[in-house]
């Protein structure tokens, strides 16, 4: 099976194709898509980079064991499976026919239409009319194909599927309104079951349909769009690069590529959000009901009882952390600095974790230690960079939540009261992260 | 029909991969029931109830629905299947429930949520004979029901003993998409 790295830049829908295809053949990927791993625009035109793919864009594979590939189709047809490459000549024939469509009919209307709503494209009139049209035409087709089928290929999911389906993503969440969609219901029927399987779900977040059909963003545009008239010396550097680029590229070809310029402006564009737990099954347990309990009532009469109660262990785990410098920890102040400083870099947690962190013991003999329920049974450390530097600095032990021990520690923790055995130093005092 | 309801639970009991432990037996009657007496607990009656047993037995809930909402989607079409569809229906019964699943599933793969659940199997297990016997253009008529047939069929460990139905991709009798 293929292991390997991915390189990219964040949120790029072409690299979507081979992390879909990974997640239905067990494939592993490392995705590097920020620095210090990748800076897109530097990394790939390093002369290392180009020596093992010379076009210098991305996505970009490296195997474990060196193999090198590019083009983000080459990509997914070499992460994939059998099933996903079509099981017959045939078969893999109608696959590589529906990719190569999406790649040629889809994606340049989808393009010409889409990117001035984001603010990364001048809009044109003329030409957005003529790109409606032109999606109008593909979807005819596949909402006749898809009449009669589930999937494009075959009764499963393809990298037809795939493939054709992430070259649909802008325009289904930017401008494809439910009445514009209306007459084409079998491709949002296969559409929204693509992307509802967890193997789509899990790389993509939750997918919302278009409600309103997105219009030219002309202040995100002007802001975006280093004009024309700005003189040299106000540029900054990057600008000044892109602009030699542009007219080195005009000489080259006839036209002028605009899709260089498209890509790093994708880029500008707001991140989607996306939910990292997607792909777990919906759980009784409400994080944030238990919240409000623990912050508006009685620990021990209410919250904990509600926790227990509710408490859902397949959907939620339960994890005993420790310090594992505490020797460092000379003064109370930067112990309590340094539960903060993690508890604001993980922000973005609030809605999928709670812990109580506490402090024991006094000055020059204090040790940091934490009580913590993370949504799902792995730690979430790994979903971004920047935990790891508070994933690597404690211990993590999971809690068999049936146990006693959980339970007493659960109490303890939650309450800021008890023996804490399992230090043998004082409760000094507590943070909670909610 | 005792032995099809029969045939039918042994059949999923291969498909969700358990050894064929179970003892079933059938009431007899106008429609025959069929009952599950479990080794330390109650004694299970009807179609639907044995099913989800299984499934549970089989440790494969994930076929009961993802989700609260799922799941009673789930049981409702097993309601729909043993009120509806079994106890040979008419001719134009049999029309009114195609007519009224093609509708349903006009903008769905799926009986519940995005992926094949218990209610897809047995929906597919008691339309069977019905399918067996419709002719083309029938076929055509209730498109969503053959398409969603057709992909139901080629599960793997679905199908068991019936045999498969050949639907048309290409329509014969619709004129221009
Ligand atoms: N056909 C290629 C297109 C790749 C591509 O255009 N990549 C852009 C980003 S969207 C890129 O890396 N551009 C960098 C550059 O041209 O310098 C694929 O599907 O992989």
């Amino acid at each position: 099976m293929a292991a390997g790295t991915l390189y990219t830049y964040p949120e790029n829908w072409r690299a979507f194709k081979a992390l879909i295809a990974a997640q239905y053949s067990g494939a592993q990927i490392t995705v590097h898509s920020v620095p210090p791993h990748f800076q897109f625009g530097q990394t790939n035109k390093t002369p290392e980079f180009l020596k093992k793919f010379p076009v210098g864009k991305v996505p970009a594979f490296e195997g474990a064991d060196g193999f090198c590939v590019f083009e983000s189709n080459a990509i997914a047809y070499y992460v994939a499976n059998e099933d996903l490459r079509g099981n017959t000549v045939a078969a893999a024939a109608q696959v590589l026919q529906w990719v190569s469509f999406a790649d040629s009919e889809i994606l340049p209307p989808a393009s010409t239409w889409v990117f001035p709503t984001l603010g990364i494209m001048q809009y044109n009139k003329q030409a957005t009319e003529h790109a409606k049209e032109e999606v109008k035409r593909v979807l005819v087709i596949l909402d006749a194909h898809l009449k009669t089928r589930t999937f494009l290929v075959g009764e499963r999911v393809t990298l037809a599927d795939i493939a054709v389906v992430c070259s649909l993503l802008w325009l289904y969440k930017q401008v494809l309104e439910p009445a514009f969609r209306q007459p084409y219901g079998n491709v949002t029927r296969w559409f929204v079951t693509c992307v509802n399987q967890p193997q789509f779900q899990s790389v993509l977040g939750d997918f919302k349909l278009c409600e309103k059909m997105a219009q030219f963003d002309a202040k995100k545009f002007a802001e975006t769009q280093p004009k024309k008239e700005t003189s040299k010396k106000e540029k900054t550097p990057k600008e000044m690069k892109k602009e030699e680029k542009k007219q080195e590229k005009k000489k080259e070809e006839e036209g002028p590529n605009e899709e260089l310029d498209e890509c790093e402006q994708v880029l500008a564009a707001e991140p989607k959000s996306k939910d990292p737990y997607a792909h777990l099954p919906k759980s009784s347990f409400i994080m944030d009901e238990f919240k409000r309990k623990y912050s508006n009532e009685d620990t021990l009469t209410v919250a904990l009882p509600y926790f227990w109660e509710h408490f859902d262990k397949e959907g939620w785990s339960i994890w005993y952390a420790e310090y594992r410098f505490p020797k460092e920890l000379t003064q109370t102040f930067m112990s309590c600095n340094l539960i903060t400083g993690m508890f604001q870099r993980l922000d973005k947690l609030r809605k999928t974790a709670f812990a109580s962190v506490i402090l024991s013991g006094t000055n020059n003999d204090s040790i940091i230690s934490g009580v913590w329920v993370f949504r799902g049974q792995e730690l979430a450390f790994t979903l971004c960079e920047d935990w790891q530097i508070d994933y690597e600095s404690y211990t993590w032990r999971k809690l068999d939540v049936d146990s006693e021990e959980c339970k007493t520690l659960v109490k303890e923790y939650f309450l800021w009261e008890g023996d804490f055995k399992n230090l043998g130093k004082p409760f000094n005092q507590g943070k909670i992260f909610k | 029909m005792a032995v099809a309801v029969l045939t039918e639970l042994s059949a999923l009991e291969n498909t969700l991969g358990l050894p064929r432990s179970n003892k079933f037996s059938a009431l007899a009657g106008e429609r025959p029931v069929p009952v599950l007496q479990t080794n330390d607990g109650p004694r299970l009656v009807g179609l639907a109830t044995i099913a989800s047993h299984l499934v549970k037995q089989a440790r494969k809930e994930q076929l009961l629905g993802a989700s609260s909402e799922e799941r009673a989607a789930v049981q409702q079409w097993l309601e729909y299947r043993v009120t509806r569809i079994d106890g040979r229906p008419s001719r134009e019964e049999a029309d009114g429930v195609l007519r009224e699943l093609s509708a349903y599933l006009q903008d769905r793969v799926y009986l519940a949520g995005n992926r094949l659940t218990l209610a897809d199997i047995l929906a597919y297990h008691g339309l069977h004979p019905l399918m067996v016997a419709l002719p083309v253009h029938e076929k055509e008529r209730y498109v969503n029901v053959s398409r969603w047939f057709s992909h139901v069929q080629q599960y793997p460990g679905v199908k068991q003993h019936l045999p498969a139905i050949v639907f048309l991709k290409n329509r014969l009798y619709a004129r221009g998409p």
